[in-house]
């Protein structure tokens, strides 16, 4: 059984002793409820430090997922599409899109308070943000840290993580390891060295950073390897996982021959002092765009009948790898897709780029397409079938680069050519995939989230949300929410009732069993 | 890093700057750093007191007045900006926080999105409609999100856009996109064979029927692109209903809960396809299906004969 999954210790009973007292405890998160979530909580975007994304709730069950219906919907009224993945704690929800932070009563599903900060720099998306103690800490368009108070949403302190001027930017939700909190930047349309950077959560004073390159304009060597989504956390070996986005220039490898470490990787580092323990490197010498920042799922279970400490990534280069994450040796490296680019694969498990197809003046066929055979949406392991589920994306693009693009940002151009979105769930000890489930051409499937009931929480490319068998990938329960769900759903307890939650367009939609008839009438007394 | 500390250079790739301040006025360099000129990548983001000492570092002198910082967005409404007659900056600043990802800082194309000053759609648009229907509506199947502009982003992100569209014509050199003679690398003859042969065109197409002059309509990459995969071709399908009644038609939507046509006469039907059996019969899928089969030269090859359909 996996060590990192909560248990319901003294901190659940104090959760439940604290929660309708109007006591400064309240809406606090302190490291051991970070370590071990309580059931009525979801305190970080992974929900805990593993990055399973699995819950071990059993009110819905394959029984009665069937009856599922809307609790409440919370509208954003804007446009931007929800990204992030919500955060409940102590009854309030708090969730982001660009610029702005909400926080909502669980119960009500109505606003409590709204945080808006108008910010240049890229608004592509946001994930969500990080909470420890009373404090929320949100990333910015450009590139700031800002740490608000969960109670009223007023900021308490602003700090930059890295410079926008210069072409950065940050739309991740930091991660929160005992007293540091981690944040990671986005910004490949220039030549800029990615890092993470670690702030005292009280202060805001910035501990230490990590560069995942050289500085621009070390000779033969890359920039970029951003790090643009939250990495995973080992408590008892203290390393924390974070994969690491493409090299720059993206399209032209010529100024940057060799593996390009630590770009496309990911990497082990020391949360209290920064220091990179290991790196594995998932895309050598990358040239489509394939960011190695996919969630770096932390499982303990038996490989091959040993038991191992591994972390397994669905890579955005088409290719499922698992790694002991003591020492960042690899597993297993199996295509997850159909992948036209490597010659085959190292004898260190990586995949050996064909530099045939490398971007070219007259282009060139690749598969997947630049967005990936997964993207940002999250993938979850569910330890009872040892299935590894993700949505995924089968794809072609056409790559062009020629001289006159430069060695600079994008330096070439790409074209999506076709992709459909697939639910497949792989056997994590072959790579073998068990069952598939069809999620429409055109668009992508949704982030994943599985039960102990043998459910997973996912959705198509239509707007679907939807209920499958986790073990074969059957449709139990649909709703149609109006947008591709471009989000990760979460689920939690709250009052006695198991929610589950996702982002879908603008809108935040909670679903529930329906109250049972005693609760109800309780709720609803007969009118005099 | 270029142009060296000393401003040297390393002629004739990378020119001297020595001197720059007798060739070029102070507007001129200060468009050429804001805008770049291939190979130097263009630095819009140097601005007010760093542009000052940047032009001084250049050319030995104080500049006259710096051109204004792009607008916030959100002080766009509050503040008057001075700008220089012509350069739209609010939507410069529109473009760059929710554009540039896809389509480059430059609009010339970034993370998948299209060069926007080498679109036809672009460049073809006199009024603006057309250009800002896709920037409000987006592209289906979550291509291109909708944007929510008010009527004043919406003109100045065109204004943005149109300038753009200028200024890459008056400097062909800097572009990156995807030339028509980019794609000249391939052989007629095959591309004929394989037509005919192992890429299984001619099963569907004729290069006297459906194809016959298809070069005329379309060159270039619009070609390639359509060649390997046409996505506005349509499918047929047929629903057979519970009483075994058959109705066919163009499919319309198919999802795994509902099944959608327009029947013969363009009336749109649906159907839960719990209660219905259905039949797709999709032509298109071909090309899909030859994706893993293709190599790069088969393509090449593909679009020298197909380019010879006029």
């Amino acid at each position: 059984m996996n060590p990192l999954r909560p248990a319901l210790f003294f901190v659940a009973a104090l959760f439940l002793l604290t929660a309708s007292a109007p006591s400064h405890a309240a809406q606090d998160l302190e490291d051991s409820q970070l370590l071990h979530p309580a059931p009525d909580s979801w305190p970080s975007y992974h929900g805990d430090y593993s990055g399973e994304r699995h819950v071990h709730l059993t009110q819905i069950s394959q029984q009665n997922v069937g009856s599922l219906a809307l609790a409440w919907a919370f509208q954003t009224n804007q446009g931007a599409e929800i990204k992030s993945s919500p955060l409940l704690v102590d009854g309030v929800i708090y969730f982001t899109v660009p610029d702005n932070v909400w926080a909502v009563d669980a119960r009500s599903g109505h606003m409590i308070w709204r945080y808006r900060r108008p910010s240049i720099g890229e608004h592509i998306g946001h994930r969500g943000v990080a909470m420890y103690k009373g404090w929320l800490f949100f990333t910015t368009p450009d590139d700031h840290l800002i740490s608000l108070d969960a109670k009223n949403g007023k900021v308490r302190w602003d700090k930059i993580i890295a410079d926008q001027s210069k072409g950065y930017w940050s739309t991740m939700a930091p991660l929160v390891v005992k007293n540091h909190v981690i944040a990671g930047v986005g910004g490949d349309l220039d030549n800029l060295p990615g890092l993470l950077r670690s702030f005292d959560p009280e202060t805001g004073e910035t501990q230490w950073q990590w560069f995942s390159t050289p500085p621009a304009g070390t000779p033969n060597a890359p920039t970029g390897g951003m790090t643009w989504m939250t990495g995973t956390y080992d408590p008892e070996l203290n390393l924390v996982y974070w994969g690491t986005g493409n090299p720059t220039p993206v399209l032209n490898g010529k100024t940057r021959p060799g593996d390009d470490a630590n770009t496309c990787s990911i990497v082990a580092i020391d949360p209290d002092n920064g220091k990179l323990a290991w790196g594995f490197v998932v895309s050598p010498h990358d040239t489509h765009d394939w960011d190695a920042v996919e969630t770096p799922v932390l499982v303990d279970g038996e490989f091959h009948g040993q038991r191992r400490k591994m972390l397994m990534q669905t890579s955005r280069n088409g290719y499922f790898f698992v790694l002991d994450r003591t020492n960042g040796k690899d597993l297993l490296t199996v295509p997850y897709g159909p992948v036209d680019w490597a010659l085959g694969i190292d004898k260190q498990g990586r995949p050996i780029p064909n530099p045939d197809k490398e971007p070219m003046p007259d282009g060139r066929l690749i598969a997947p397409a630049e967005g990936g055979l997964t993207n940002y949406r999250s993938p979850s392991f569910d330890p009872r079938t040892g299935l590894f589920i993700v949505d995924a994306n089968p794809s072609w693009s056409l790559y062009f680069a020629k001289p006159a693009d430069g060695a600079y940002g994008w330096a070439g151009a790409d074209y999506d050519l076709w992709g459909k979105g697939v639910i497949e769930a792989i056997d994590y000890q072959t790579g073998r995939i068990r069952w598939s489930h069809e999620a429409g051409e055109g668009g992508d499937g949704a982030g994943v989230m599985t039960t102990d009931t043998g459910l997973t929480f996912t959705g198509d490319g239509y707007g679907n949300m939807m209920a499958l068998d986790t073990a074969t990938g059957k449709t139990l329960w649909h709703a149609g929410t109006g947008a591709p769900m471009q989000s990760s759903p979460i689920s939690y307890m709250l009052d006695g009732r198991q929610y589950v939650l996702a982002g879908s367009g603008g809108v935040l939609f909670a679903w529930a069993l329906p109250e049972s008839p005693a609760a109800a009438s309780r709720t609803h007394p007969a009118a005099h | 890093m270029c142009h060296g500390a000393q401003r040297q250079g390393n002629p004739p790739q990378v020119p001297s700057l020595v001197g720059v301040g007798k060739r070029m006025t102070d507007d001129q360099i200060t468009d050429m750093i804001h805008k770049g000129k291939a190979p130097m990548p263009p630095f819009p983001d140097i601005k007010d007191d760093e542009l000052k000492a940047l032009l001084k570092f250049l050319t030995g002198k104080e500049p006259a007045a710096a051109p204004a910082a792009p607008a916030n967005p959100e002080a766009a409404d509050d503040t008057e900006q001075a700008e220089p007659a012509g350069t739209p900056q609010p939507g410069r600043a529109i473009f760059q926080q929710n554009c540039s990802f896809c389509h480059g800082r430059d609009a010339m194309g970034g993370e998948t999105g299209p060069d926007l000053t080498r679109s036809k759609l672009v460049t073809e648009d006199k009024t603006g409609d057309k250009i800002l229907a896709v920037v409000r509506e987006g592209r289906p199947g979550n291509k291109m999100p909708a944007f929510n502009f008010s009527s004043q982003q919406q003109q100045d992100l065109l204004a943005f856009i149109r300038a753009r569209v200028a200024e890459v014509a008056a400097h062909p050199g800097g572009r990156r996109g995807v030339e028509v003679s980019d794609l000249q690398t391939g052989n007629a003859d095959a591309g004929k064979a394989y037509f005919n042969g192992a890429g299984g065109c001619a099963k569907c197409h004729s290069p006297t029927g459906d194809l016959a002059g298809i070069a005329n309509h379309y060159d270039g990459l619009a070609l390639e692109e359509r060649m390997l995969y046409p996505w506005n071709a349509k499918s047929a399908v047929t629903v057979t209903l519970p009483s075994g009644e058959k109705i066919s038609g163009t499919l319309a939507y198919l999802d795994e809960f509902t099944v959608a046509l327009r029947d013969s006469i363009g009336t749109y039907r649906s159907w839960p396809t719990s209660r219905v059996r259905y039949k797709v019969d999709a032509p298109v899928n071909a090309h899909v299906d030859q994706f893993p089969k293709y190599t790069d030269d088969d393509i090449h090859n593909l679009m020298a004969y197909i380019q010879t359909l006029r």
